[in-house]
């Protein structure tokens, strides 16, 4: 087939497109992942009495991080899902976040006494709290991994690191609806590493699924 | 490794990419608000800047040129959703261009570096004058169910629009661009493959 025949066909299926549709089905993706984690936070694995949870600090110290983490790795999927768009400061901006929570974890370690400081880094989960989110991330980075195949990465591994990324940060943001933990040191440990796991294996599934 | 000795990399003047860019962003949104001669009109651009790209890139006699002239196009077509209207055309394209060129040298086990330049990379030169192809998108669409591939015959031999195709085998205009728009996304996954 020459190509002035194939561009004959191709003019043929056009249809009108909305602007605004790669936000759109982002969104949608970011939104229909997070009704499955939430689903599955809520009713598999309960909510912490949020009355009396919304009431402290730290709360909210986790919901800042996560939410300020879910919204870096949303625009930075945004960015590279689509060809020629430059990345900007949104990884800078993610990595100011993250350096933020490690200093408060480790001022918080520093300011308790060393007898004390295994109990509060260590919490009661912290065996269970990086898989959690990893888990809860699954769901997110299916959605966004669907999304992302019908626009046009053209880094595959690294859209695939930030859909991880922007997953782990959502579900750790859902799984602290659940989670009773309250130290900074906590927070900057596990959480960090439940979504620094969930970017890494983004990495690698990107690879796979993002190729066009 | 591809050669890409520093002489080949053209910088061109502000002003003619001014020009490019003018020139071709209007098609693109009109294209993409479903205006069919637009969209043919820029399709026909982009291919003879394709051309001279990726020979410049890969050796004219490569004989893999108009082969990869045709997988970008229909990258163009079925990705063209995720151009931000926003934003200028020229590096969108350049940049869906190069992700093309990586993937092709990547498939052939060629080193795979292409440095990134600036969109006049692409639109340094017009080649109008069409390439042999080592992959014939006519035997490709052999494998399509019967209704589809008629469907797309119909359109391309006879050169009728949708909806004098969709009346002539009788199914609905509808039905039929739906039918149209699956095979070419599937002939797009069927080129993908036979280059593998």
């Amino acid at each position: 087939m020459r190509t002035s025949d194939l561009i004959e066909i191709l003019a043929r299926d056009v249809r009108a497109t909305p602007p605004g549709i790669v936000n759109k089905r982002l969104l949608a993706a970011l939104l229909a992942g997070g009704l499955v984690t939430f689903a599955i936070v809520a009713l598999g694995l309960r909510c912490q009495p949020l009355l009396a949870a919304v009431q402290q600090p730290w709360f909210w110290m986790k919901a800042a991080y996560t939410c300020l983490l879910t919204l870096a790795g949303a625009v930075i999927v945004r960015r590279l899902s689509v060809p020629g768009a430059r990345v900007g400061a949104a990884p800078l901006a993610a990595g100011l976040v993250i350096l933020a929570m490690l200093a408060l974890g480790t001022g918080q370690i520093l300011f308790t006494a060393p007898a004390d400081r295994a109990a509060l880094w260590l919490g009661h989960t912290w065996k269970v709290c990086s898989p959690l989110i990893l888990l809860l991330a699954v769901p997110v980075y299916a959605c966004l991994i669907a999304a992302i195949r019908r626009l046009a990465p053209t880094r595959p591994a690294l859209t695939g690191a930030a859909a991880g990324f922007a997953a782990g940060a959502l579900a750790a943001t859902l799984y602290g609806l659940h989670c009773p933990e309250q130290a900074a040191a906590f927070v900057a440990s596990w959480y960090t590493l439940g979504i620094a796991a969930a970017t890494a294996l983004g990495a690698i599934g990107g690879r796979r699924l993002l190729r066009w | 490794m591809v050669r890409l000795a520093r002489r080949e990399r053209v910088d061109l003047p502000v002003p003619q990419q001014d020009q490019t860019e003018e020139r071709l962003r209007p098609l693109m949104i009109r294209s993409l608000e479903g205006d069919s001669g637009a969209h043919r009109q820029l399709l026909g651009v982009l291919g003879r800047y394709l051309r001279g790209y990726f020979s410049r890139r890969i050796g004219a006699t490569s004989g893999e040129v108009e082969d990869l002239v045709q997988e970008t196009l229909l990258a163009v077509h079925l990705k063209r959703e995720s151009y931000d209207r926003s934003l200028p055309f020229t590096p969108w394209a350049y940049a869906l261009a190069r992700y093309k060129l990586i993937d092709h040298l990547r498939r052939r086990k060629r080193a795979h570096q292409v440095p990134l330049e600036d969109a006049g990379a692409l639109f340094a030169a017009e080649d109008a004058e069409e390439g042999a192809l080592r992959t014939d998108l006519d035997r490709l669409l052999q494998r399509l169910p019967d209704r589809q591939r008629s469907l797309v015959e119909d359109v391309k031999l006879q050169g009728l629009s949708v909806e004098e195709a969709a009346q002539k085998r009788g199914v609905s205009a509808v039905s039929a661009r739906v039918m149209l728009h699956r095979s070419l996304k599937w002939l797009n996954q069927a080129l993908r493959d036979e280059n593998e």
